[in-house]
């Protein structure tokens, strides 16, 4: 951002933070002082392609790249007339073809392409299909209607839910100031003692109470309803697979049995073998693993019979 | 463990009839698909048998003269290897010649014999750039044709284990060590044979030993029956009994191999191998050039596509600010 900066006056964006620059039809770009300063009168022409501009045609530049922002300057009034919508045509190829010739109006008028041909071809259009404009423009687009129609059903459900809040807080209300006035009833004509009554009504409000608060239930955005009463109901039992039971190994050696590793010392395999070497051992090799092995390889396969 | 491996599962065969008819198939399919030229002479499955035969001693002469000297299971599973190729494709179709220093330099990795590429070409003779190509051109087929089971069993580490238990088990015996190099010189033997191809790794062993023992006048008989194989029964007992009687008779009545033979057949054997394996040929240059040309062409074609990619891209982000500016102002 640091390189923006007005052609004219030459100030940056890093000198002058509030740097603002404008941009007209052509798409050559001013800082707003140098607008102000130079159409004092309301009109003038650019400084770089002297195109007469007009002064409150200068609006704020979106774009670093002036090129996207002539572009969209020209697209956006280009579609004020070309507003057809995709069920004006018969055919989706028709429609395409209709987008594909708007574009290249873009494009030429963007880039300088056939200028006056173009122009001439967009008068030709506009004065061609006068009344369709003019029509479409009028008629909102079937999208448009759509959610001006889903925007209105949700404000209808918002006020809904208001009123039926609001209904709900006047009915407790109502049934309070009752209770106060039986209350009040009660101590002035009944012959019962004072503190009995009094007992009994605190009684009937807080099982009214209770009540209510059961009926309340939350609903998550999930429609899971909290509160509930069948939140508690009991847990269907799970039926599970058999249980794992574990059986050992067996090997199929084809051969003699041989002896269990950890009897090779005590059956006296390992005198007559190498010890293993001090080396060795930090390595975690033993004497007796190569005797295993040598051992299971020579009696593994004995009764082999192909 | 040998019972579960893909030795015993793919590997393992009933008897020499099999590995002929295998053998004999091979040939066949070979001649029924390149025999066409009348004029050459195809060779017999017999023939190739020799000259495969004849590969397995050079194999072993290049394995022994090896240094550093190289553990001695690294010849067998290079042998076994050897083998299995030839089970079921012709020596016609890949030449002996080439597969051969292959094998070794696979067995090498399968069994952790660990020498560089460099290390291993400088023990051969002759141009050693071009063995070096071959021999890294013809990894991959050869795992392929050895259907990528790489493990082999050799019966040397069933040889210490049942010297081992020998030891342990029958103190009556004195000095065991001394049937040492009678079994492993049986077992070398065997490794020349089609033993490996039958019979499981410690039978193999079981047999050096046991002629070992009988060369030396030590019965072991009492060890075999009542201490080894006294788990099995009497009817495991007889069956093992056999295998061995028949994996020594093996080892000791092989034909002789006669060298003039083996050279006739050798230059037959250059007329009528399959020019398309063959790294000297016409046929093989032309069809790697095709290759290589493919490679360039998909590389080119690639390249091409993501310039369109990028394109497209660049064009779709123009318009995609243009229909955000424009969404923009409507707001």
């Amino acid at each position: 951002m640091s390189d923006l900066a007005c052609p004219r006056c030459k100030t940056t964006k890093y000198r002058n933070p509030d740097l603002k620059l404008m941009v007209n039809v052509c798409g050559h770009s001013l800082c707003e002082n140098c607008v102000d300063l130079l159409f004092v009168r309301g009109s003038g022409s650019c400084l770089e392609c002297s195109v007469p501009l007009r002064r409150n045609n200068f609006r704020l530049q979106m774009f670093e790249d002036s090129y996207v922002e002539k572009e969209t300057d020209i697209r956006k009034k280009i579609l004020k007339d070309f507003n057809k919508k995709e069920e004006d045509f018969s055919s989706l190829r028709e429609f395409n073809d209709y987008l594909e010739d708007v574009e290249t109006i873009v494009f030429n008028l963007t880039n300088g392409i056939d200028l006056e041909e173009t122009k001439r071809k967009v008068e030709l259009y506009k004065k061609e299909h006068q009344d369709s404009i003019r029509k479409n423009r009028a008629k909102m687009s079937k999208e448009e209607e759509e959610l001006e129609d889903m925007i209105a059903t949700e404000r209808e459900i918002v006020e809904n839910n208001r009123n039926i809040i609001q209904a709900e807080i006047n009915r407790e209300k109502k049934q309070k100031l009752k209770q106060k006035e039986a209350l009040i009833d009660d101590l002035m004509f009944s012959d019962l003692p004072a503190n009995h009554i009094v007992a009994t009504h605190q009684q009937e409000v807080s099982s009214q109470k209770i009540k209510s608060s059961e009926l309340k239930t939350t609903k998550f955005s999930t429609g899971i309803s909290m509160g509930k009463r069948d939140a508690f109901l009991p847990i269907k039992p799970v039926v599970e697979g058999k249980v794992f039971t574990y059986s050992p190994l067996t090997i199929h050696t084809a051969g003699p049995d041989f002896p269990p590793a950890h009897d090779i010392q005590n059956l006296g395999y390992l005198s007559h073998i190498r010890a293993a070497s001090d080396q060795e051992r930090a390595g975690g090799y033993e004497a007796s693993l190569a005797c295993e092995r040598a051992l299971q390889e020579a009696f593994c396969g004995l009764y082999l019979t192909s | 463990m040998f019972s579960s491996s893909t030795q015993l599962k793919f590997w393992t065969f009933s008897g020499v009839t099999e590995l002929n008819r295998l053998r004999a198939e091979a040939n066949e399919t070979y001649v029924s698909e390149y025999g066409k030229n009348e004029t050459i002479y195809y060779l017999t499955a017999e023939d190739e048998t020799k000259v495969r035969r004849h590969y397995e001693y050079v194999i072993k002469d290049f394995c022994t003269r090896f240094q550093p000297p190289m553990p001695r299971s690294v010849l067998g599973t290079a042998l076994v290897f050897f083998k299995r190729i030839y089970l079921h494709n012709s020596i016609m179709d890949y030449h002996p010649r080439d597969i051969q220093h292959t094998c070794v330099y696979l067995a090498c990795k399968v069994e952790e014999f660990n020498v560089s590429l460099q290390q291993f070409v400088a023990q051969l003779k002759g141009d050693r750039e071009a063995a070096m190509d071959v021999i890294l051109s013809q990894e991959l087929l050869l795992m392929r044709l050895l259907h990528f089971h790489l493990t082999v069993h050799n019966p040397f580490r069933p040889l210490e284990g049942l010297f081992i238990d020998l030891k342990t088990r029958c103190e009556d015996i004195d000095n065991v060590e001394r049937l040492r190099p009678g079994a492993e010189e049986f077992l070398d033997k065997a490794l020349h044979t089609d033993v490996p191809l039958i019979f499981s790794p410690s039978q193999i062993a079981l047999a050096g030993i046991l002629a070992s023992g009988k060369n030396a006048g030590v019965s072991l008989d009492n060890y075999v029956a009542n201490k080894l194989l006294v788990s099995g029964g009497q009817e495991n007992l007889l069956k093992t009994v056999e295998h061995i009687k028949r994996i020594k008779y093996m080892v000791k009545n092989q034909d002789p191999l006669i060298r003039e033979d083996v050279k006739i057949l050798e230059r037959r054997l250059d007329a009528c191998r399959n020019p398309e394996n063959n790294p000297n040929s016409e046929t093989f240059k032309r069809k790697m050039e095709e290759y290589l040309d493919d490679e360039d062409e998909k590389k080119a074609k690639k390249r091409q596509k993501w310039e369109e990619v990028r394109l497209c891209f660049v064009h779709s982000s123009v318009y995609i600010q243009i229909f955000l500016s424009f969404s923009r102002r409507n707001q």
